[in-house]
């Protein structure tokens, strides 16, 4: 049996990482069906969609108008048979059925539902009508000076923020001239489908991936050293090489883990709400508006081109965290301080922006870390954050934090392999 | 051929080892000091766990450092302390040591198997090793140095924790396994070594005092080492005189083997053979009252 398997033997036999996976998958798995309440709206859509496609031009328009007109037909015929009143929107119907609890009574759930249904179709029709206002309305430039005013920026740091807010801007023309926001989504005002799936699954999945991977890392690197079996391991004639195996079987092991956790619990996330239809609607569409500021992708994204970014930089991130305890754990040789000196690390490098001058662009490179990244997984490969408004912000920390890990992993181990065992 | 050449070895100010030189052939050599001495590091440096700060350590002529996987597949190693996975059966951590010795699957299992039957573990081979007593350790540890039919095989202290009847039988499976290698054994107990060791390596004060067979460092002492009988009340004032190195009391009075350097010995003292262990008292007198003092 080669030296890895035995490795990763370590690791499946680890109560402690098993049961902490375990923990993990549980977790999601209630979050995820924590939100369950909104599924049957959202189905909604899917049969939009399936029946009109997702791109809003004239025609799907004057089709889903038709529809919608077909259906509140359908809907006053029920209501005329039942109350002798008709409606000229649903709107108005829910409120007075809101103001009249017994009207709820005269309908059956059937009934309700389909209203319901009917209702969905006319507030994206509503959500429709605004749109090119919305995006009209919106001075990019006025929210840049604010978010400067806000965060105090001055000098140099206030002109990359400009800058960069100027860059976002024409990308918002080229994706209003590419049409990427005329496209059905869920609706982000109401139901906040980019959020729960890329703010709160995703960072929370970011956050277990990098303790399992620190847990992993630490455990593995030092498990000779807590075991008092060094000097028999280290000196056979796999010697101090076996950190490189490791480091590998810590990856791997990292990767299962990512795997796992993320694959389950999106497994969950897309057996509960149902994307059907919905695969390759661009990213920056205009339902994907949640609050005061619209998702602006750097590039011309699908929905699933914007997922598997999101994954690969999740188990990237993985691979990060598993380097950097790698390192922490060649100067520690214990678990457990690896794992604190990993946390201490992590607070420290998120408390340097604050403590930066405002009027400098160190303040944006202090930004620039695996750790920032981790904490708006929904802002990823977005314009979104005055201080993660690069373009290639995400592929800019993966590059220069993989080389710098690179190296000093590779400086570590040469210490390691230099230095007394006792 | 493994040779030491003025090798150093010092932590910060404090300096463990000075200026040792030494040759090994095969055959078993036994490294005799009291605790403190500096026979781990100079065993640790041997295995290259540790960096000698001066000097160098060659096998066939080349630096074992250097040599890396090349010299280390060489060894075999028993620390004095022999660190364990509680949760492992003997077999599985013979394996994994075997791996990290390089062993091939098949070829691994088979000679755990072999091992474990030699060191009269084969029936609890299969069994977790946190029930086991502290001589079924050590056997696990001395298999595992043994897997990959070492050249040179290290062993620090051995048979500390065994009880005497595990001790015997340690030196007897150490007699057969040592042909043809290579063997430095480590320890401060005189007769493990007295009967297996072709020569004898004493450290004092950091450098090597004597490197010989056992015959010729007992006749350091050839001569000077008496028994004889004292009154009770005699006792002090005689060991203030003379180097005391056994005491018992025998017939309403004490027997005392000791050291005298008189030209003219008293005829009440009965000339005896000098053994090993009255040259390691002889020599290490000093660093033994102050061990007895702490």
């Amino acid at each position: 049996m080669s030296i890895k398997v035995h490795e990763f033997k370590k690791v499946v036999t680890s109560t402690v990482i098993i049961g902490m996976i375990l923990l993990f998958i549980a977790f999601n798995l209630f979050l995820v069906f924590d939100h369950h309440y909104i599924r049957n709206e959202l189905t909604v859509l899917n049969k939009m969609v399936d029946e009109l496609g997702y791109e809003i031009n004239d025609e799907m328009l004057e089709n889903f108008q038709d529809l919608y007109r077909d259906e509140l037909k359908k809907m006053n015929e029920i209501t005329n048979d039942k109350t002798s009143k008709t409606y000229g929107d649903v709107g108005t119907f829910f409120e007075e059925v809101r103001n009249d609890y017994d009207l709820y009574n005269v309908y059956t759930h059937k009934e309700l539902d389909h209203m319901n249904q009917i209702m969905i179709m006319e507030i994206y029709l509503d959500f429709i009508k605004d749109m090119d206002h919305e995006y009209a309305s919106f001075d990019l430039l006025e929210f840049a000076e604010t978010e400067i005013s806000l965060y105090g920026l001055q000098g140099s740091a206030a002109e990359t923020a400009r800058s960069n807010y100027e860059k976002l801007g024409d990308r918002l023309n080229q994706l209003l001239d590419n049409g990427e926001h005329k496209n059905m989504f869920f609706i982000g005002q109401i139901y906040g489908m980019h959020s729960l799936l890329f703010k709160d699954i995703f960072r929370v999945v970011s956050f277990e991936i990098m303790i399992l991977v620190v847990l992993i890392t630490a455990y593995i690197m030092n498990y000779e050293f807590e075991n008092k079996t060094p000097l028999m391991v280290y000196s056979t004639r796999r010697g101090r090489n076996i950190i490189w195996d490791k480091l590998l079987v810590a990856m791997g092991s990292g990767v299962i883990a990512t795997t796992l956790i993320l694959g389950i619990t999106l497994i969950a996330y897309f057996c509960l709400f149902s994307y059907k239809g919905l695969w390759t609607v661009p990213i920056s569409n205009y339902f994907n508006w949640e609050d005061v500021f619209p998702l602006i992708s750097w590039w011309d994204m699908s929905f699933i081109q914007y997922l598997i970014c999101s994954i690969v930089l999740t188990y990237i991130c993985g691979i990060l965290f598993t380097m950097i305890t790698f390192i922490l754990s060649i100067f520690t040789k214990n678990s457990y301080i690896s794992f604190f000196a990993f946390g201490i690390l992590f607070g420290l490098i998120l408390l340097i922006p604050d403590i930066m001058p405002r009027s400098n662009n160190l303040i944006f490179l202090s930004g620039f870390t695996p750790f920032h990244l981790v904490l708006n997984p929904q802002i990823w490969f977005t314009g979104r954050g005055i201080f993660t408004i690069f373009k290639y912000y995400e592929i800019t920390i993966v590059g220069v934090w993989g080389l710098l890990l690179f190296i000093g992993g590779k400086l570590s181990a040469k210490r390691f392999i230099k230095e007394d065992i006792h | 051929m493994l040779t030491i050449h003025n090798l150093s070895k010092n932590f910060g100010s404090f300096t463990a080892l000075k200026d040792i030189n030494l040759e090994f052939t095969n055959g078993v050599y036994g490294l005799l000091a009291p605790n403190g001495a500096g026979k781990t590091t100079l065993m640790k440096i041997i295995t290259t766990l540790l960096y000698p700060s001066g000097g160098e350590v060659l096998y066939e002529g080349q630096d074992i450092f250097k040599r890396g996987e090349d010299y280390r597949e060489l060894l075999g190693y028993l620390p004095q302390e022999f660190g364990y996975y509680k949760n492992y059966s003997p077999m599985q951590y013979l394996l994994y040591i075997a791996a990290l010795k390089g062993l091939e699957g098949k070829v691994a299992k088979e000679r755990a198997i072999e091992l474990l039957k030699l060191v009269g573990l084969e029936n609890v081979m299969n069994k977790k090793m946190k029930k086991f007593s502290g001589g079924m350790i050590q056997r696990v540890g001395i298999a595992q140095a043994m897997l990959n039919n070492p050249k040179i095989l290290i062993l620090d202290e051995p048979t500390a924790g065994l009880d005497p009847k595990e001790r015997v039988r340690f030196r007897n499976l150490l007699t057969d396994l040592s042909r043809e290698k290579i063997v430095i054994l480590s320890t401060h107990i005189v007769s493990d070594v007295e009967s297996i060791a072709n020569e004898i390596i004493m450290i004092k004060d950091k450098e090597i005092l004597y490197k010989d067979s056992m015959r010729n460092i007992c006749n350091l002492i050839e001569g000077m080492v008496y028994e004889t009988e004292v009154a009770f009340d005699e006792v002090s004032s005689f060991k203030q005189q003379y180097q005391s190195l056994s005491e018992k009391q025998e017939q309403g009075k004490m027997k005392i083997r000791f050291i005298s350097k008189d030209d003219i010995p008293a005829s009440t003292w009965k000339p005896v053979s000098p053994s090993l262990e009255d040259v390691f008292l002889n020599i290490y007198n000093d660093e033994i009252l102050e061990g007895d003092n702490q």
